[in-house]
């Protein structure tokens, strides 16, 4: 990294590993380092039991880590953002039978949303986060300008690239990303040789608000009603097989958790307003080549010409596949995939890559 | 690179470091005279000695006798105890309670759950600089109104309410008055017999003591409940077994203020008008909060267009001084002070607020450092104000 004297970084540390080892490295590359840990939302659980995001041993590690590092170290309170923002959201979507992600909701209006305009008012000219990703500077030399892309992160299998493509080019401006370069073998080096405290914690997988599973979740907030499986014998015909427990309850592609006779079953599809979930024995019945994305946002501020051909990621553990990506209409966009892909699922994020770069994203209406 | 700069604490209204002299006074506590206070023998009688001089020590500040002194471990404690002691044992006169809109929020809290238990509680309003009206304190008095607590000193603006008065109304009601005095004790007079006082809070880590020590003072004769029962100590009303060491600081604390209090209280007047003068010349768009004579000696609140307050606090930090903002959360967007909007003052004016507080180690010199500092930063937090939003949500 190079050398810059005096630019204010606000760390947003988690008390994990990534973040941690993110503060040090800006430390040691003469960044002047500002440790932030954010309280979001959590439960009110009266028997202490916490969510792993922003418990107060996540806080008690962070200022450690600071103390450490003598970083000046503030605990920001963003619980009634992060609730209206995110959780509600979560529970909105899930209301209306799609699968959203959060964290990207969060990376754009907490984490570099009211973060970054936090961090501005301290006259910081960056923040920076754990995250497994990379941007890179591109200097428009006509215009005087500077043009930022977002990269993947030289660790594809930690990559975290897919939950930053609502970013803009104001935010990447202003944001650092400083373990991109590494892998999580050397992050996992560095917090050891800096007797950082952060290694025994298990790794944030799942969505930090979540305490048990999202089942678990979605039950105690949201009224589900239960209603009956369809399975789809072929096209068109239908027959009831059961009954579920309501349709937020299923994820399409899912397999476990139908105990049907006869099975396996897959979830091929919910019918909000009949409130129906659809399911099929056919696997292949999954796979779909097609897919209408709204909301899309491109990094670079414009969308580039269409029809584009592209990499795209459907969830964050799929593997980017190629696909042609067209325009529909107001900011809808139609997606065709160049071998069908399996659960297309509404309300996850569908992310454009072209090789390293993200190029954008949008949220998934549905397959079509 | 550790930052080498040097700290000014200007938070006193938070907390105080603990006087050198109080310290030595504690130490023999620990170890040496470390008995109970209930056993017999005479580790027992050391401990039950230093008890009852400190009691006296701490009465004497107040005018009150040593046997109105109960102790506690902290100022939310002692409040605790008299709104919820003197509910539970005068409900059969009366289940009606008054207490002002700038309370501290133990007092707040305590009477919200005073209400979920059937007692009706009446918040009084106050004018712009933070004071009540003692008419409307008459006219809300009735016959089934069984206390009126009113802090002496508001922990936020320093306002000083007109306490004798207040009493004074109480008096002729036939009305208990308690009065929150973790602010004021032993930095301004105060008198339980002439200001009709019938029970009084007072915190010993806001005054060079440590912390874990407080007192409720209660007028002889006055019909309370304990709300911790056990072995029967502090004359029944708090069984707990007593921190000496910590009542010992408190007591060495509270001698070192009342032998101190009218040269100190005269010193950081000056540095206070001196503070409060140089912010509103210096700066524009500054505001003083609270009364700008009617105040803590070691009192300053200010509000200032355009600022956040809590991105305020943390540049004064980073260069080395302690404050705090209005705010009574750590997120500007929570919700703003209730004091603050008690007196008037917009959410987003609330959000701008700053308190700094002075204290026996502030020194000419520090004021005239942040007297140097303050306007650089508040005209650099303006340019790059979030009130122009930057992003959406």
């Amino acid at each position: 990294m190079r050398k810059l004297r005096s630019k204010r970084v606000i760390v947003a540390m988690s008390g994990g590993i990534d973040s941690s080892v993110a503060a040090a490295l800006l430390k040691r590359a003469g960044f002047d380092v500002i440790g932030i840990f954010m309280k979001f939302w959590s439960e009110a659980d009266l028997r202490g039991s916490w969510n792993r995001c922003c418990s107060p041993e996540a806080e008690k590690r962070a200022r450690q880590v600071a103390k450490i590092l003598s970083l000046p170290f503030y605990v920001f309170n963003f619980e009634k953002e992060f609730k209206k923002g995110i959780v509600d959201y979560f529970l909105k979507e899930h209301k209306t039978g799609r699968t959203p992600n959060p964290c990207v909701v969060c990376n754009k209006k907490i984490k570099f949303g009211i973060l970054l305009e936090k961090a501005l008012a301290l006259e910081a000219d960056y923040v920076a986060t754990g995250h497994y990703a990379l941007k890179h500077e591109i200097k428009n030399q006509k215009a005087k300008s500077k043009n930022y892309k977002l990269l993947k992160a030289k660790d594809e299998n930690k990559d975290q690239s897919y939950f930053l493509w609502m970013l803009n080019q104001n935010q990447l401006k202003h944001i650092l990303f400083s373990i991109g370069e590494y892998t999580k073998d050397r992050v996992r080096k560095l917090a050891k040789k800096l007797k950082l405290p952060v290694l025994n914690i298990p790794e944030s997988m799942e969505i930090c608000f979540i305490k048990t599973t999202v089942n678990d979740f979605l039950k105690q907030h949201l009224k589900a009603k239960p209603g009956p499986i369809v399975e789809q014998v072929h096209y068109g015909a239908r027959k009831i097989v059961g009954q579920h427990q309501g349709v937020c309850f299923y994820t399409i592609g899912q397999r476990k958790g139908i105990e049907l006779p006869g099975g396996p079953h897959y979830v091929l599809d919910k019918n909000q307003k009949e409130n129906l979930l659809i399911v099929t024995k056919n696997e292949k019945d999954l796979y779909k080549r097609e897919l209408l994305a709204k909301d899309v946002n491109w990094i670079s501020g414009k969308a580039p010409k269409l029809p584009l051909r592209i990499k795209a990621k459907i969830r964050y553990r799929h593997r980017a596949s190629p696909a042609t990506v067209y325009y529909l209409k107001s900011n809808i966009y139609h997606l065709k995939f160049d071998k069908p892909q399996r659960a297309i699922t509404p309300g996850q994020s569908v992310v454009f890559y072209k090789n390293q770069e993200v190029l954008g994203g949008g949220i998934i209406i549905g397959p079509c | 690179m550790k930052r080498k700069i040097k700290r000014i604490y200007l938070d006193y209204a938070a907390t105080t470091p603990v006087d050198p002299q109080v310290i030595r006074a504690m130490l023999p506590y620990f170890s040496e005279k470390f008995g109970n206070t209930m056993s017999l023998h005479s580790f027992g009688q050391e401990a039950k000695q230093a008890l009852e001089e400190s009691r006296e020590a701490v009465a004497s500040l107040i005018k009150a006798k040593p046997r109105e002194i109960i102790f506690t471990a902290s100022a939310t404690e002692s409040n605790n105890l008299a709104l919820k002691g003197i509910a539970l044992a005068n409900q059969k006169k009366g289940r009606h309670i008054i207490i002002s809109k700038i309370e501290h929020p133990c007092i707040l809290e305590t009477a919200k759950w005073l209400k979920t238990q059937g007692f009706k509680i009446t918040k009084l309003p106050v004018n712009r600089y933070g004071l009540i009206n003692l008419n409307d304190l008459k006219k809300t008095t009735k016959k089934d109104t069984i206390l009126v607590s009113i802090i002496h000193a508001s922990n936020e603006i320093g306002t000083i309410q007109p306490i004798e008065e207040i009493g004074r109304t109480c008096k002729e009601k036939g009305v208990y008055f308690h009065t929150d005095c973790a602010q004021s004790f032993g930095k301004v007079s105060i008198d339980v017999n002439k200001m009709n006082i019938d029970l009084l809070s007072a915190s010993s880590h806001k005054m060079y003591g440590p912390k874990g020590a407080a007192l409720l003072f209660i007028r002889e004769g006055t019909k309370i409940e304990p709300i911790l029962h056990g072995g029967g100590h502090e004359f029944g009303l708090r069984s707990s077994t007593v921190n000496i060491p910590a009542i010992i600081g408190f007591a060495k604390a509270t001698r070192i203020c009342e032998k101190e209090m009218k040269k100190e209280e005269k010193r950081l007047t000056n540095l206070r008008d001196k503070l409060i003068k140089g912010v509103l010349e210096n700066i524009e768009g500054s505001y003083l909060n609270g009364h700008p004579k009617k105040r803590l000696p070691n009192n300053t609140n200010f509000w200032f267009s355009f600022i956040e307050g809590e991105s305020l606090v943390i540049q004064l930090d980073l260069h080395g001084i302690s404050a705090s903002t209005g705010s009574a959360c750590s997120s500007a967007k929570l919700e703003p002070s209730h004091g603050l909007l008690a007196i008037g003052l917009k959410p987003y004016e609330a959000h701008g607020s700053l308190r700094l507080t002075l204290g026996r180690w502030t020194k000419e010199k520090d004021i005239n450092h942040i007297l140097k500092i303050l306007p650089k930063i508040i005209k650099r937090l303006r340019k790059i104000s979030p009130f122009k939003k930057n992003f959406e949500i």
